[in-house]
């Protein structure tokens, strides 16, 4: 699992049957400040988040079939949850980033 | 899951069962962010002929590139799933 920030849709017509109704988004792995750091993932979304959004991504195979319901689901990386708050330890400092 | 721009196509007559009438593509991986290449091309199968030369693509790889075809079984490592319009 990993931090991202939604940067951008991904707008599609023709799709596998698996990836109809749902949505794609572009997300740049960020570091607990909120910093972009650089890599960047396709991730399907499941928790209806916007572009710009701080959000945990993660997914492993079979994960997807199991909770879209499907029979065969391509899909590994989903959004599943939008982050509020982060809490971590830089150094000896203990820092709180507020994010809505 | 990766964005990818597919920038040539593969040619083989002789293949395995599985993925016989499916077309295979050079597919380049780049940056959805600014769209600049990363990493080296990579070869991609097509069960749902979606793409095109020149076509930008989203990738799945590995245990779910399998499940891209209908058979649920294919000896791939990356699947075409999406053909990508546009990013907002």
């Amino acid at each position: 699992m990993f931090l991202a920030r939604v940067k951008r849709k991904v707008v599609a017509s023709a799709k596998h049957p698996a990836y109809n109704g749902k949505r794609v988004f572009v997300v740049q792995t960020v570091n607990p400040e909120g910093k972009e750091k650089g890599e960047e993932w396709l991730a399907m979304d499941y928790v209806s988040a916007g572009i710009g959004d701080i959000v945990v991504c993660g997914g492993a195979p079979g994960v997807a079939k199991d909770i879209f319901k499907l029979d065969l689901a391509p899909i590994r990386t989903l959004i599943i949850a939008i982050v509020e708050r982060i809490d971590y330890k830089d150094g000896n400092r203990y820092c709180t980033v507020q994010l809505r | 899951m990766k964005l990818a721009k597919v920038i040539g196509v593969v040619w083989a007559t002789q293949k395995v069962p599985e993925i016989k009438g499916c077309r295979l593509f050079v597919v380049q991986p780049v940056n959805g962010v600014d769209m600049k290449p990363k990493n080296k091309p990579i070869v991609a199968a097509d069960p749902h002929s979606l793409a095109a030369t020149g076509d930008y693509v989203v990738v799945v790889t590995n245990t779910d590139a399998t499940q891209a075809f209908d058979s649920g079984f294919a000896p791939v490592n990356a699947s075409i799933v999406e053909l990508v319009d546009d990013l907002d």
